[in-house]
């Protein structure tokens, strides 16, 4: 627990909450002008707002977000001695890695959320939807915050290993872009074994578009959280085991 | 501006991956833009002479270098500048005669170039894609020229952009926020119509150089804004020019 709590405050003093919040807001915001401006109707209320909201933002947003928060969260271990300070560091490697990854975690929950307040807020506000969200998109933002991690975890390593800000974006931009390939080419089965091509697959999930039957089933559900947190738990281990090879530069 | 200093920049892009950067935005373009061929009924065009195969796979070209571009536009720059962010290579630049406006001239001028034959390959390969697929329709030579023409001016103006942004704000955030904001800000330009566009430079230019679309009747050709994009360049250009110089004149 020390840990994460020490890798909040180095996060303290960084724009990460501008990611947070902003990479959301702007999510929903093209959804709602996009519908505004065609003139279309939102025809299935809820559930058009929400599709038109977040299957684009998972396409490749949301893994370039994760990997700018990534790049952030270790940008301070590359500046400066901080890099020989890690390395004669007193707490154990794995604490060091899942602390980051927690702290990721914990920014991509608070980002899922602002896009469901976001969502709330253009349905009622803008388009006068009756009623409330649906609960199933609520089960549906838990699963996107699962399937997140293995990228935060991915990312992470990635950071870890690149002095460059800017690197990991660009090969987060190749690997969503690699997952958004496999969707259209319906390989599922790859599709959620590939990290970017999971958090795009979660998605999409509820929504009937690219693979997705349209349902949010509880065996769905429970297939990507095994799947996020077993891919999760192996990109973890490779961090760890890369980092325990590190030394002072 | 002088040819050691550029050549001084290519020397740098050697250690900053660079090439791998563009790989990643020329392969990403084209496979976007290859997305077309999974359309229902294309490849029942590709053989039929009056198809319209090619506007097809021009107009996944022309949705694919907007949504890939600004991102690793944004990250081209941020990679040019942070070494000297890093380094302190401004002060040390000047100190050896280049001064910081001279130094982001000289890095617009070496990876500028790379950016142009970047844009230039994706639109040439896929060209190539379509051959290895087999069209056999007419080649629509002046839309495709146009619009490739119109990409690398968008492109070069946004790299522009990204190189100040860069270079003003040291914390690289914000030049790969902008990005992403600018995916989105295409995005929505797509709706618009195109005195709106106009409005959102560079990225509302990209919708504005787009030569054909998608409808229920089919591919439609549109009438691209050639001249917005012209405006577009020479504005940027000239914004270039007098922001770093006014670089300059700031302590480095």
């Amino acid at each position: 627990m020390g840990s994460v709590r020490a890798e909040f405050l180095k996060l303290k003093r960084s724009l990460s909450w501008a990611v947070v919040v902003l990479l959301p807001l702007m999510a929903v915001v093209t959804g709602a002008a996009n519908t505004v401006i065609s003139g279309e109707p939102l025809e299935g209320d809820w559930h058009t707002l929400w599709m038109r909201v977040v299957v684009l933002y998972g396409l490749f947003p949301l893994a370039v977000g994760v990997a700018a928060l990534a790049s952030l969260v270790w940008r301070v271990e590359h500046q400066g001695g901080n890099w020989n300070a890690l390395m004669g560091r007193r707490v154990s490697t794995p604490h060091v890695v899942v602390g980051k990854v927690a702290v990721l975690a914990a920014l991509t929950a608070a980002m899922q959320a602002v896009l469901v307040v976001g969502v709330v807020v253009v349905g009622k506000v803008v388009f006068a939807l009756p009623g409330v969200l649906p609960p199933r998109y609520l089960l549906v933002s838990v699963v996107i915050v699962l399937a997140c991690v293995p990228v935060a975890a991915l990312q992470s390593g990635l950071s870890m290993l690149m002095r460059s800000f800017a690197a990991p974006v660009a090969v987060a931009l190749l690997g969503a872009s690699t997952g958004v390939l496999l969707l259209v080419a319906r390989f599922e089965v790859l599709t959620v074994l590939v990290p970017y091509g999971l958090v795009s697959r979660a998605t999409q999930l509820g929504t009937g578009t690219f693979m997705d039957g349209g349902s949010v089933t509880a065996g769905a559900v429970a297939v990507f959280g095994v799947l996020a947190l077993g891919l999760a738990v192996v990109v973890t281990a490779g961090s760890v085991a890369v980092l325990d090879r590190r030394d002072i530069r | 501006m002088n040819v050691r200093a550029v050549a001084n920049e290519f020397a740098k892009m050697r250690r900053l991956r660079v090439v791998p950067v563009v790989v990643v935005m020329v392969v990403g373009v084209v496979a976007y833009s290859c997305v077309v061929l999974t359309t229902p009924g294309f490849f029942e065009s590709v053989g039929d002479p009056s198809g319209q195969a090619w506007e097809l796979l021009l107009g996944g070209l022309s949705l694919a270098v907007p949504l890939v571009s600004p991102i690793l536009l944004a990250v081209l720059a941020s990679r040019q500048v942070d070494i000297e962010h890093q380094g302190n290579g401004w002060l040390f630049s000047q100190t050896a005669g280049l001064s910081p406006g001279h130094l982001c001239r000289a890095k617009f001028a070496a990876t500028g170039t790379v950016v142009v034959a970047a844009t230039l390959a994706q639109s040439g390969l896929v060209v190539a894609v379509g051959g290895l697929v087999g069209i056999t329709g007419a080649f629509p030579t002046g839309q495709w020229l146009g619009y490739t023409a119109s990409a690398v001016v968008v492109n070069l103006v946004l790299f522009a952009f990204h190189l100040v942004l860069s270079t003003r704000a040291t914390n690289q955030l914000v030049g790969l926020g902008v990005g992403v904001l600018g995916v989105f800000v295409t995005l929505t330009s797509m709706g618009m119509p195109a005195w709106l566009a106009h409005l959102f430079p560079p990225w509302g230019y990209y919708v504005l150089a787009t030569p054909v679309e998608a409808r229920e009747v089919g591919i439609v050709s549109l009438d691209p804004s050639h001249l917005g994009v012209i405006a577009l360049g020479v504005a940027g250009g000239v914004l270039f020019v007098l922001i770093t110089r006014l670089f300059d004149r700031r302590e480095a």
